[in-house]
Order: C-alpha cells, then structure tokens, then sequence
C-alpha cells in the first residue's frame, strides 16, 4: 500500500483550503481556528489521502488527542495510514 | 406549562427566557412550516405554540423544492425569515399542532403529528441542569430538548448550531453547561477534537440518541466523564422516546422485547427490524392516532443477551455531523448547474462528521467545468455540511444509473 509522507500532505491540505481562496500558512504551530480549518475540512483531507493512498485511514487507531494546529492534523494523518 | 428556563445563544452569547420569548410572541392564524437556519431562529415559533396555531420546523438544508411543494399543498405556509410563500391550499390551522418530518419508505419525508405535550417525554422532578442542544432544529431529539427547557423547571438550555459544533466547548464553559444530549457522530467528533479538554467540563449527564449507539462511543465517555451519567436513547418522531438505557451499555436487554408493561412501549424484532408499540406515538399525516405496532425502518439484531439497533434500513437521507441532508436536494442542485447534465449524491464515512457528501457528475457537451468549480458553486447555494466536498468527473452517466430514478 501506498503512503503519504508529510510533505505529501500538506500539498493536500493546503489543496483543501485552495479551493476555499485560502492560503495554507507554512508555519505547522499556525492555529486551525485561525485559518478556518474546520470538521468538513479535516474530513474532506481525510477522504483525499484514503484517495490517494486507496485505503481507508483506522481513526480508531489514534486515541484521545487534541487537534488544534496543521502539525496536528499532519502528525495524525501520517501516522494512521497503515494502522 | 411555560417554565421561565433560560435560553443562550451559543453563537452570539445572548440570553433570554422562555418567558420573555412567550411575551414577543406572534402567532401565526395559518398552518406555517418555518425554514430555519439556526435553532434559535425557530424559538419564537415555538413560543407562539402557547396561544395556539400549527407548527412544523425544517432546517433549511433539508427542504427540497418536492417537499415544499408537497407542504404547500397540505395547507403550510413556508416561511424563510422575511419571506413567505403561501400554502396552495390553504386551510385552518389546528391549534397546539407541531409537525415533525421523518423518512418515509420510500425515503420521501413524511409529516408525524404531536403536540408539546406528546414531545414532553420526561416525567419527575429534575435536578436543575443547563443542557446543551446542538440537534439539527426540527429533529425529534431537538423539540425533546427544547420542551424540556420550556416545560421542566430549572432546565436550561444552550443552542448549538450543528455548523458550529467544532468550537461548543468553549460556549459550554462560559454557559455552566452540566449536560449534553448529542449523537454519537457528536460525541466522536468531540472526543476526537476535544479529548484533552474534556475533563475541564464537569458533566453529570451525558445523552447519546438520533442515530445507532455502538459500545466504543459509550466506553469512551464513560472513561471521559467518569462522573456522569451515560444515558443512550432510542427516539423517532412516529414513537416518542421509547429506549432509555443507563447502564453504560449497547443495546438493551433482550429481556425487555415482546414485554407488556403499562405505560411502557412494547418493542419488538421482527424480520430483522425494530418493532415498536408507543404510548408517546403520533399521528399520521391525516390526523389518526398511531396507535398499534410501527415498523420502525430500523434494523435490530440479538447479539450477547442485548438488543443492538444498527442503523437505518433505508439509505436516503444522510446526517452530516448532526445535520440532515436530502440527497434528493443536493442533487437538485447540481443538476440545475447550467453545465451539468447528471449528478448523483451519496454519503461517505468520514471522519468527525460520520458521513461526508460526496457526488458523481457528467458535465453537458463541451464544458469544461470541473469538481473545484462545482463545489465553489454549490457552497455559495448550499448550508456548509450540504455542500459536496468530493465531487467525482464521469464522462459518461453510467448505463445501470440511467435505469434508476433516484440514486
């Protein structure tokens, strides 16, 4: 199976708020409620990288977590594809 | 009875009172199905519920133009804020009426009657608690919550809007919410989201109801509020609240099916799904009392001494964390895209919000028009969770599609 490095998804992320006229901060500390990036947007980055990737990503895998930052959301996607 | 409980506005930090809401109260002498936004928005509706008049409350992701039109023919006047498009067939209204929209079998809404007194389901004095509602308004498990705060004393409620459901930790803590009834798409996104946080919330109950409750989402908050109580409900606007289970557990004991007890509904498992015989039932579209068994379109299975309740026998509405979309409605849309010429809606299982819209679309002869043009189109039409996120380009509509007339 195929998997996404972290670069590889950040280029997917910053795709997810294109779309939206926005612009992905490079700084991964940069606050998700700063920019907007909200559950359908998660959800939607999740469905591109189980795309990408052609596998279901296990969110059961990650445990109790908080996920206020892009470094979240990308710690979290690159560890759960193959889990 | 008109309790005098407090109502916020999570969004905005307004406060008000029932009794304060009852007083601005303008009823309306026509049957009216007020298309809402938020869930405050429907409070002043409900409030005029006091001196009478027929009610039914849509969030407006839900309303398709077929079930507008079928409104307005069955005498309702839709109303939209400022904008009012009367009923084609207008007629009295029936006073103290509320009306709920459920899914049909043939996945068409069809229209459940009740009154407040049939949605106040909840007996017996209650410790005072501020309850958060983040329901899609107009659900059954909503008005549950909203006569709650109008008829129980000391129950306060704070109003989520599902679109606002990322950020309602923080309204909760400024608001002293003690309580929480959400679906358990909810409390997974808020375990997900929140989970470190959590513990600062010092809840006494937690409520899951509105959709399948799995023994995972009930492990992972009792470990998250181990001092409150995890409650699951089984509700639908055809039987009331009929499945009230406590003890932290899927399912309910099998033991209770095909039991007699007064007062009590009578459940059931037959052919695979849930049978239910309710003393808090409503009315069908006519009027009649729905008195004798429902087949309640849910499938039940007996596993382990429990009952579990597993989903939806039918598949044509979706639930976007917390918020109702019609398929029907969403493909509507894209079909009235001047350069579209088929689409075809579905959910798919994502993470946070359980189900995301996702879509199949062949643009008409020689356009151009791509799945990011699309979706810019449709969030500028379409509430947040209705808008399809991922949207798939065909080249041609699929043969065995073309067959079907709602896919």
């Amino acid at each position: 199976m195929e998997t996404l490095d972290r670069p590889a998804v950040r280029k997917l992320m910053a795709e997810v708020v294109a779309v939206q006229g926005k612009t992905l901060p490079d700084d991964d500390t940069a606050k998700l409620a700063d920019i907007g990036f909200r559950s359908l947007d998660f959800s939607e980055l999740a469905l591109r990288v189980e795309d990408e990737i052609g596998d279901e990503l296990n969110f059961e895998a990650a445990g109790l977590r908080s996920i206020e930052t892009i470094g979240d959301v990308l710690d979290l996607l690159v560890e759960i594809q193959g889990q | 009875m008109i309790a005098d409980n407090l109502v916020v506005d999570a969004r905005t930090g307004r406060r008000t009172t029932w009794g304060e809401l009852v007083q601005r109260a303008v009823p309306r002498p026509t049957p009216t199905a007020h298309v809402v936004e938020r869930s405050v928005d429907a409070l002043p509706a409900v409030a005029a519920l006091k001196d009478g008049g027929e009610l039914l409350v849509v969030a407006a992701g839900r309303l398709d133009e077929a079930l507008a039109e079928e409104l307005r023919t069955a005498g309702f006047d839709l109303v939209a804020g400022d904008e009012v498009r009367a009923a084609t067939s207008p007629r009295a209204a029936e006073d103290g009426r509320v009306w709920l929209l459920t899914s049909g079998s043939t996945g068409r809404p069809k229209r459940v009657g009740h009154t407040l007194g049939s949605l106040s389901t909840v007996t017996g004095e209650l410790a005072p608690r501020t309850w958060l509602c983040p329901y899609s308004p107009g659900t059954y498990a909503w008005w549950q919550v909203i006569t709650l705060g109008l008829g129980v004393p000391g129950q306060d409620l704070v109003l989520v809007d599902p679109a606002d459901l990322d950020d309602w930790l923080t309204p909760a803590l400024e608001h002293g919410v003690t309580a929480v009834s959400g679906t358990p798409t909810f409390w997974r996104r808020t375990l997900m989201r929140h989970g470190a946080e959590l513990q600062k919330l010092p809840l006494e109950q937690v409520t899951l109801g509105g959709e399948p409750v799995d023994q995972a989402v009930l492990t992972q908050l009792t470990e998250a509020f181990p001092d409150a109580r995890v409650s699951w409900i089984y509700a639908s606007s055809e039987v009331g609240a009929s499945i009230v289970v406590h003890d932290g557990r899927a399912g309910f004991p099998v033991e209770w099916l095909d039991r007699d007890v007064p007062g009590r509904p009578r459940l059931s498992v037959v052919d695979g799904e849930l049978v239910i015989t309710s003393p808090h039932h409503g009315t069908d579209a006519s009027g009649a009392e729905m008195t004798g068994a429902v087949r309640t379109g849910d499938a039940a299975r007996v596993e382990d001494g429990r009952v579990l309740v597993t989903g939806r026998l039918d598949r044509d509405e979706l639930n976007v964390g917390g918020s109702k979309v019609s398929v029907g409605a969403v493909r509507d849309l894209l079909q009235s895209h001047p350069e579209v010429a088929w689409a075809a809606v579905r959910g798919r299982k994502a993470p946070l919000v359980g189900t995301m819209v996702v879509a199949d679309v062949v643009a008409g002869p020689g356009s151009d028009v791509n799945a990011d043009d699309l979706t810019r189109w449709a969030a500028e039409r379409l509430p947040e969770y209705a808008v399809p996120r991922r949207i798939k380009m065909l080249a041609e509509i699929p043969a065995k599609e073309t067959l079907k007339s709602d896919v």
